[in-house]
């Protein structure tokens, strides 16, 4: 009896959690140049799902990781967006709620070489769906080694709920990823130690009034973050480029993105690859390196996550990762 | 022979025994199941919980499904009374505590017997007895029937 509740144990293999608050359908709109006013034809459209958690959730199954995705999810139109997820080998925990799933449109013009995105405001989220969440995410927390919070808000969901969740999974020593805008990033940290946090700087490009074009604040950005707690903070600046860091060794990397059209995602494989290799080897210049590798396949692809775990393999080879510090 | 890990449904949309039966028949509606599984707070599979359960709840009395008309307009403010009462009933005391679980390395053949022979629309799959998806009689029969044609193609 012992003995096969012990074996039991060994076999338990723990999963990594993603939470999405406010995923949504990406379509995507290629065509040679938008007229707008006017009738416009696409010559090639496809749909697939999305958000950060999301597409974090997708790049980490390509790899072979066993991966939940969990967050809202409106209950029209959804049966869809949890299919895609699956067949890519993500398990589904959304909590369902009464309205239908929302759609970001990414239009691609190829002859102006643009890319423009619209974003559907979506429905306030009742409280009672609020309740079913936290119940939802208590009962997976059991079964995760980390959970990772990424996107943005929906309405009706404020940044205490966040803060709830991530100290709930902190209090039950699930390592925590933050892949969070600046003052959410900072407002959620507070209390608990990351094991690791992202921020996402696309709009601001700055951050604690540092920019993160210039070596020396990026520096200075990355003190601040472990100082506020962070055990591993990872920064990106530029197209594919990329400082990380302990608090004892520092790495910087890049990759060359490519000709890529369609530039969905690659933050969140790159995020998905390096947490994958961490965890695994707890090497933060072979986590850099694989995540550059989930990048740039990523960028090769039409999709929001690598094309496969071979491709991460041999895109990584062309990866440039040094140790600083 | 394919195991059942190799298509299940990943899914982990499941209901706690503390749930109300109207947030369980919304939930089932919503997602177009015919039953859900109960889980503890650690996720481990304790119970069932499906439309017919919930249908049986408002009319407890067998005879009153197999004949409706018996019911009559007499009894209809009763159960109407009723209906509003087991809306805020919990989950715990309707579910089917037997539940059938299958495990992640079960054979298809050995699942199929088993939702023959115990009639059943969906099956939890489990890991240590967390859940870790569903098996439902479409997903199964698409794989017998590629078993099927694979076996065919063999002979």
């Amino acid at each position: 009896m012992f003995l096969r509740k012990k074996k039991e144990q060994q076999e338990e293999t723990k999963s990594i959690l993603t939470v999405t608050l406010n995923p949504a359908f990406d379509h995507i709109l290629t065509l040679p140049e938008l007229k707008l006013g006017t009738f416009n034809r696409s010559p090639e459209t496809f749909r697939m799902p999305g958000g950060k958690g999301v597409n974090v959730a997708s790049s980490l199954a390509i790899m072979g990781q066993e991966v939940v995705a969990t967050g809202f999810l409106g209950a029209q139109g959804s049966r869809m967006f949890e299919e895609g997820l699956r067949k890519c080998g993500v398990t589904t925990a959304f909590v369902y709620v009464n309205q239908e799933i929302r759609t970001d449109f990414f239009v691609i013009e190829d002859d102006k070489n643009r890319q423009s995105l619209i974003v559907e405001k979506g429905v306030p989220i009742e409280l009672r769906y609020l309740n079913n969440f936290k119940s939802n995410f208590e009962r997976l927390l059991p079964s995760a080694e980390l959970v990772e919070f990424g996107g943005s808000f929906p309405e009706g969901v404020s940044y205490s709920f966040l803060k709830e969740l991530v100290a709930s999974a902190s209090k039950k020593n699930v390592k925590v990823v933050l892949n969070l805008k600046e003052r959410t990033l900072l407002d959620t940290m507070e209390g608990v130690k990351p094991y690791l946090v992202t921020p996402d700087l696309r709009e601001s490009k700055s951050m604690f009034g540092q920019d993160i074009y210039r070596d020396k604040d990026r520096h200075k950005i990355i003190e601040e973050l472990h100082k506020r707690g962070a055990k591993i903070v990872l920064l990106k600046y530029g197209n594919l480029n990329y400082l990380v860091s302990n608090g004892v060794e520092k790495w910087e990397g890049e990759i060359e993105l490519g000709e890529s059209r369609i530039m969905i995602g690659i933050r969140d494989a790159v995020l998905a690859g390096f947490i994958h290799k961490c965890l695994e080897t707890n090497n933060l210049g072979e986590a850099l390196k694989y995540g550059l590798g989930a990048g740039r396949s990523t960028a090769k692809n039409k999709r929001n996550h690598p094309n496969s775990k071979q491709e991460i393999e041999e895109f990584l080879l062309m990866a440039k990762v040094r140790k600083l510090a | 022979m394919k195991k059942v890990r190799e298509f299940m449904t990943r899914d982990l949309t499941s209901v706690t025994e503390d749930t109300a039966l109207k947030d369980v028949a919304e939930l089932l509606s919503m997602r177009a199941l015919s039953g859900i599984p109960v889980v503890t707070m650690q996720n481990e599979v304790v119970g069932y919980i499906s439309e017919k359960d919930i249908i049986t709840s408002m009319f407890p009395e067998k005879v009153k499904i197999e004949n409706p008309d018996i019911v009559g307009f007499t009894n209809l403010s009763h159960i109407v009374k009723k209906l509003s009462r087991v809306g805020d009933a919990r989950v715990a005391d309707y579910m089917d505590k037997n539940v059938t679980i299958i495990k992640e390395d079960t054979p298809t053949s050995d699942v199929a017997e088993l939702m023959l022979h115990k009639d059943l629309k969906r099956v939890p799959v489990v890991r240590n007895r967390r859940l870790v998806g569903m098996v439902d009689r479409s997903s199964l029969s698409c794989i017998l029937l590629e078993e099927g044609c694979l076996e065919n193609v063999c002979l």
